[in-house]
């Protein structure tokens, strides 16, 4: 029986495989589809692209949300940083874009270092709302300092390198969507992962297993600080500006629903429900112009629907009809 | 002295107000198997509490292995050596049965900040885990959720996860607690055999008499914030007190 | 600058403040009672003020008859949406995880405050004053309005109704019960869902009441809910969550130091202070939850 157990264990394993290495490659081929479409692709490969950026973000909350269980209204605030520093440093500095890239996570990773330091000391509601808090107060910082962050004007006309078409720029996305997948992945499913699985679980008897549980949840949430940080920065390059509007609280709900859509207890949910999240409102105002302003209206529908009757998000319905349980 | 494991010195310990201790001393021998019995609300869970970190001391000490350890975090203690099943069960109950043991394993390694090996594929950690399922009966059910086990498999679980951590003092509050009296006198089977095998020292708080007295080396009498009695299973049953304070009600 | 200027400051301060007091009171004993955070509360009571402002319009502007109109119509109305969320949504999640909790009432938020939106536009209104409070009193000298008078006399009034209805009534009994033996007091006979449903719309009826008054107190807009609900959080966040107490010391702190940081920033020289001081609210709230996460009234939990 055990026998059995694993061998349909592998083989759904290379049936995942399978179908990760089908989107993949439709991931890339995407673009140059969408290219011959003319004006409409080009749109398309924009959104495209950020549906990739946003993907990044949610998974980076889900790390802390999904895995492990704290509910955080701040991490726009990272997201900001990340975007924030792209902007300075390329507007300001003349830094070249693969440098703002790559300091993007760690700037939001000494922030989240900051802000978690006190977060992790509280738990459950309290510690939701200290992070909104922490966030609030970044977001009012950039807000008003206009000499360095330009306040509500944000920062605009952030440099393009030449060879940066936007197909160039999708791909560059995807390639580090790609590479953080596979890095996140790696993590949850190591030794780290599993301890942040068990603090999750049951934060007390994490404690009495000899696991320093903030010591823990500081570490993830940097972590997930850091991802959030080169979503915004991407995002940053994406847009060509940065505003303020990337630390409000409500980006920090955007992975959140993401992640409840899609699904929390998976690595992919919150990537996919981001997706379709952004991809719904494209199509609900496209259908007709009365309709743009109503988007939220939908959302907030959707989301009860998704409360209330399919808490476990789309992965938790695939999996409920597949009849897998979830891990 | 130098063969205690644990001495409890001179500990108070109140609630808003209310006393649950007031100056108790008592010491655990080296390889002892022995109980702490008395009355509901006795505070018999408050004083395990007490001894892994849940709860700091008002005063008093708590010396285990010539250290100090009151109001010391719970990770810290327990990588000190002491070790605590629930009365409640308290797993993980969305992860397997070898999951609880694997992440319990590689936290008594220190390896939690591993983040490149995959945990499915420590070898070691996953032959140590079974190890230990077997030795409590539980090998059967590695893969099944361990939330849906039945109480005293979950019990069991318990106690595993507890016994992974390689601990000098072992403390089981109530392991026959909501179990049918069958499954009670297995589990009693179970930690006599794992006290023999082993050669840990245990300390169990219990209320069913009939297995207090069948397997204890030493008993402690908890009764009226203070520590009644202490003594082997025939002093506690023939002593006054005890029988006056505590058992009298039951006979 | 005059001690008599700072005595404005501060009367004006406490006087916004009672009307945060108002509002967060109902977020509060919500909070208490249900253990839910309600985030829709704020646009319970952005629709309060707005159905405030149509009655208005339908009634002679600045006589007193439409201001108690507005004064008795309004909140039971809100409380009335209350009981309809209540009956068929909130009652579905009390048992359920917090993340799902908030996100149900965030989803109100979404789709109450775009209703707003659709319904009334997005364009500043106003409400007249009652011609008898519309002018001011002078107090030592100072000319203060009468509108912010008799807001500082109705917030003490609702708090010493409150603090009478919880500790004075058997509903109230029935409420604080509640709070700590939801199961007990199932298990004795009463009908739990029942406080929890009266408690909830208590609460819409405070937020009703608030937006009446501030309708009149000063422009409102689309983003008075959001504006206010963040506010509360800190109130709340300040007094200890479900301490109505605490949310009465949280709001006079909150609408003090909203009203004087400005001016003491600004007395030192500060750029902008006018603006800086928007951040008090969410400093204090991260202060407070860093150093007494329980609030300054509230009991730690373990």
């Amino acid at each position: 029986m055990m026998v059995n157990a694993r061998n349909s264990e592998a083989s759904s394993g290379t049936a995942r495989w399978l179908v990760g290495a089908v989107v993949v490659v439709a991931l890339f081929a995407l673009p140059f589809i969408l290219s011959q479409l003319g004006r409409t692709g080009e749109y398309w490969i924009w959104v495209t692209t950020e549906m990739l950026i946003m993907a990044l973000f949610a998974m980076s909350l889900n790390l802390i949300l999904g895995y492990g269980g704290m509910v955080s209204f701040g991490h726009a605030a990272f997201f900001g940083v990340g975007a924030y520093t792209v902007a300075l440093l390329m507007k300001k500095a003349g830094a070249p874009l693969v440098l703002a890239l790559a300091l993007a996570p760690v700037t939001a990773a000494i922030a989240a270092a900051v802000i978690g330091w006190f977060c992790v000391r509280l738990i459950g509601l309290y510690f939701a709302i200290l992070t909104l808090a922490f966030g609030q107060l970044l977001y009012m910082v950039v807000f008003q300092w206009y000499t360095f962050t330009g306040g509500d004007d944000g920062i605009h006309g952030i440099p393009k390198p030449e060879i940066l078409t936007p197909i160039a720029y999708y791909l560059l996305c995807l390639v580090l969507f790609l590479i953080c997948f596979l890095v996140m992945r790696m993590i949850m499913n190591s030794s780290f992962g599993l301890t942040i699985r068990t603090i999750r679980e049951n934060m007390e008897r994490a404690k009495f297993i000899g696991v320093n549980v903030r010591r823990f949840q500081w570490y993830n949430f940097i972590l997930a600080g850091a991802f959030a940080g080169l979503a915004g920065g991407l995002l940053c390059e994406l847009n060509r500006f940065a505003q303020t509007e990337f630390l409000h609280w409500s980006k920090s709900a955007e992975p959140i629903l993401a992640s409840l859509v899609g699904g929390m207890y998976s690595l992919v949910g919150p990537a996919i429900g981001s997706a379709v999240l952004i991809f719904l409102k494209i199509i609900v105002q496209q259908a007709h112009p009365s309709l743009v302003e109503t988007w939220a209206i939908f959302l907030g529908l959707i989301l009860l629907v998704v409360v209330l009757f399919a808490p476990g998000g789309l992965v938790g319905l695939y999996q409920r009809l597949t009849g897998k349980s979830e891990t | 002295m130098a063969d205690h494991v644990l001495q409890i010195e001179k500990l108070s310990k109140s609630f808003e107000g209310s006393q649950v201790f007031n100056n108790i001393s008592f010491a655990v021998d080296q390889g002892e198997l022995s109980s702490i019995i008395g009355p509901n609300g006795a505070g018999k869970t408050t004083l395990f509490n007490l001894m892994t970190g849940y709860h700091v001391p008002d005063s008093g000490r708590v010396v285990f292995m010539g250290k100090d350890i009151a109001g010391r975090q719970p990770y810290d203690i327990v990588r000190l050596g002491i070790a605590r099943a629930f009365q409640r069960t308290n797993i993980f109950p969305r992860m397997s049965v070898l999951e609880n043991l694997v992440s319990t394993v590689i936290t008594k390694n220190r390896g939690n900040l591993n983040v490149v090996t995959p945990s499915a594929k420590l070898k070691s950690a996953h032959e140590r885990s079974y190890e230990i399922l077997e030795s409590v009966g539980l090998a059967d059910v590695a893969h099944r959720q361990s939330g849906t086990l039945a109480h005293g498999n979950q019990k069991r679980l318990d106690i595993a996860v507890a016994l992974a951590l390689e601990p000098q003092l072992l403390l089981l509050d109530e392991p026959t607690a909501g179990m049918s009296p069958e499954e009670r006198w297995q589990t009693v089977e179970l930690v006599q055999q794992l006290w023999e095998n082993l050669k840990i020292t245990m300390l169990f708080i219990e209320h069913d008499m009939d297995i207090v007295f069948k397997i204890s080396q030493k008993v402690r009498v908890l009764c009226y914030r203070t520590l009644l009695a202490e003594g082997t299973p025939e002093e506690i049953s023939s002593n006054e007190q005890v029988i006056e304070a505590y058992l009298g009600e039951e006979v | 600058m005059s001690v008599q200027f700072y005595l404005f400051l501060l009367i004006n301060g406490l006087s916004l403040g009672m009307l945060l007091f108002i509002i967060a009171s109902g977020l509060t004993l919500v909070f208490g009672v249900l253990r839910v955070i309600n985030f829709a509360h704020g646009s319970l009571y952005m629709i309060g003020a707005f159905l405030a402002y149509s009655l208005s319009l339908l009634m002679t502007g600045g006589s007193l008859f439409s201001f108690f109109v507005m004064l008795l119509v309004v909140p039971p109305l809100i409380a009335v949406i209350g009981f309809v969320l209540e009956y068929t949504l909130f009652r579905r999640i009390y048992r359920a995880e917090h993340l799902l909790q908030l996100l149900l009432t965030y989803a109100l938020v979404l789709i109450l405050d775009d209703l707003v939106r659709l319904v009334w536009g997005g364009d500043p209104r106003n409400v007249t004053r009652p011609e008898f409070l519309a002018g001011s009193v002078s107090f030592f000298g100072m000319a203060l309005p009468t509108y912010n008078v008799f807001i500082l006399c109705i917030g003490p009034a609702i708090a010493l109704g409150l603090w009478l209805m919880l500790y004075r009534t058997r509903a109230g009994n029935l409420m604080r019960a509640t709070v700590s033996y939801p199961d007990t007091l199932g298990a004795l006979g009463v009908n739990v869902s029942w406080v929890m449903t009266s408690t909830f719309m208590l609460g819409c009826w405070l937020a009703g009441l608030g937006g009446v008054l501030m309708s009149s107190f000063a422009n409102i807009d689309l983003a008075i809910g959001m504006e206010k609900i963040i506010e509360c959080f800190a109130v709340v966040v300040i007094g200890g969550l479900g301490s109505v107490g605490g949310a009465l010391l949280g709001s006079l702190i909150i609408g003090v130091g909203i009203t004087w940081l400005p001016v003491l920033l600004a007395s030192v020289g500060v750029q902008e202070a006018s603006r800086w001081a928007l951040v008090f609210p969410y400093a204090m709230m991260a202060v407070v939850l860093i150093v007494r996460p329980w609030g300054l009234f509230g009991k730690p939990e373990r």
